[in-house]
């Protein structure tokens, strides 16, 4: 039995290897994908072609995507909407009548804390070593001075702020096409790039390594709703307030994502 | 884990710092109008000026809210160029509707946008503006950084691009932490124009301005 166990931790270890492997050897040729869908204002060869490009002002050519699979988001986001609306929403507001402000902000350093891995590797693969330091000083730091997490003397102390990475951004970062957009259920908003970044990140909790899978999925699973519950404590109103000025709900969390994850993106590669 | 990732925040982020709330959000910046002397008519005076204004209006409070709510509204139209605006957020569909469907969109666009920036302005009294940098994003187009600072909270990145019209500057769209309102708009009307069509886009529209309205106590 702990045979098998085993031997499905190293092949989790292997997956997450084996795709980084891929992903970096793979980056000449999407680079070379990349532009050939990058937007025509941008691409150089093809401004000539279209003069339209010309007039266009700066960040319009952002905004209308692809989206093969709506049908299917569609009916996640509604699922999604119904669970917050049904079960997240009235526990986190419960949890917040209870829980002061200052204390939910400090289970939300302390889940944060707890997450180093993903943001170290990450920057890793990114070649970023003194991101990737940081967050093991962060972590450090933060697990000892600021009592398991609970703060962040890190940053108030020494000056060292997170540097949040994961490895739907790698994959972005070697320019590896990021697919179509896809509403998780549970997890929310993400692309097929981003949901297999969430899958190796996932992979690289250690304790899934020395726990066998009936200990380890439940208090995982656990672990993520007290997560999600504890961050929704802190943003009550956070659906309310973004459907009140969108006119499609839908289209507003879909182009806020995709927005955020280019942005993103162009923040590693300055 | 429901909503728990960047994007919701980003989501969140940027609704709650929607578009026009930002510029007001300068409550505290207003003293310092006085301090510079507003000089040509650049991108970042334009900013500025906007600003400042909106902000020694809000604080103004011996003045029936009704009657301040008008005196932004001007402050706004002054500086913001919405003909631009509703023109981008409906991307190309724009040239494919006939010109009074163009004006009655504008019209109903403007109001919208008018009425969410006033349905955010008291969440912001408490904030203070940072005008941070004044940037060419081409011959007619600049792009001004500003930051929202707030009481223990991450600071929110806000910057207005314009663009220049007959020599004079206009804002035409407002980012908040990098996500562009416009651009962000052009998505939903798109998405509503090419399922539903045009007439669902402007009956939506109107609905939702016609509940800010009537939350702002104020129906039309």
């Amino acid at each position: 039995m702990s045979n098998v166990l085993e031997s499905a931790g190293i092949s989790r270890i292997l997956f997450a290897a084996a795709f980084s492997a891929l992903a970096i050897s793979l980056a000449p040729v999407s680079r070379a994908c990349a532009q050939d869908i990058a937007p025509l204002s941008n691409n150089k060869e093809r401004q000539g072609i279209v003069q339209q490009a010309e007039q266009t002002p700066p960040g319009e050519d952002q905004g209308v995507y692809s989206d093969p699979l709506a049908p299917f988001n569609e009916a996640m986001l509604t699922f999604n909407l119904k669970l917050d609306d049904w079960i997240l929403h009235p526990v986190a507001s419960g949890y917040a009548f209870i829980a002061p402000d200052a204390v939910r902000k400090s289970v939300g350093r302390f889940f944060d804390n707890v997450d180093v891995i993903p943001r170290f590797a990450n920057n890793l693969f990114q070649l970023r070593f003194a991101e990737a330091g940081g967050e093991v000083a962060r972590f450090g730091i933060n697990s000892t001075l600021g009592v398991a997490g609970l703060f962040d003397p890190a940053y108030h102390w020494f000056g060292l702020k997170e540097h949040p990475d994961d490895f739907g951004l790698t994959l972005r970062y070697y320019g590896a096409p990021t697919g179509p957009y896809v509403m998780l259920p549970f997890f929310g908003p993400s692309t097929i790039g981003d949901t297999l970044g969430l899958i190796v990140d996932g992979a690289m909790n250690p304790i899934s390594y020395v726990t066998p899978w009936y200990v380890y999925l439940p208090v995982e699973g656990g672990w993520r709703v007290a997560e999600a519950i504890n961050y929704r404590s802190l943003h009550l109103n956070q659906f309310e307030e973004a459907d009140r000025y969108a006119v499609d709900l839908y289209g507003a969390i879909q182009d806020a994502y995709l927005q955020t994850r280019i942005h993103k993106t162009k923040e590693l590669e300055q | 884990m429901p909503f728990k990732n960047s994007a919701s925040r980003a989501v969140a982020r940027f609704q709650i710092a929607a578009v026009m709330t930002l510029i007001l959000a300068a409550a505290l910046a207003a003293p310092c109008a006085a301090r510079h002397a507003i000089a040509a008519d650049d991108p970042m005076s334009v900013v500025q000026s906007t600003v400042n204004d909106a902000l020694a209006v809000l604080r103004n409070r011996q003045v029936p809210a009704a009657q301040r709510r008008e005196q932004l509204k001007q402050i706004i139209a002054k500086s913001f160029d919405f003909t631009e605006m509703s023109r981008s957020a409906l991307g190309y569909h724009w040239r494919q509707i006939s010109p009074e469907q163009q004006q009655e969109f504008s019209q109903v666009f403007t109001t919208f946008i008018e009425d969410s920036y006033l349905a955010k302005i008291n969440d912001y009294s408490d904030q203070q503006v940072q005008f941070v940098t004044s940037r060419n994003d081409g011959p007619q187009y600049a792009q001004v950084a500003t930051n929202i600072i707030g009481s223990g909270k991450d600071p929110v990145a806000v910057n207005y691009r314009l663009l220049e019209k007959d020599g004079q500057w206009k804002i035409y769209d407002v980012t908040v932490d990098a996500i562009s309102i416009i651009a962000n708009y052009r998505n939903q009307f798109n998405r509503v124009m090419n399922n539903q069509g045009y007439p669902k886009l402007i009956s939506d529209l109107k609905s939702k301005q016609q509940a800010l309205a009537a939350s702002l106590g104020d129906r039309r």
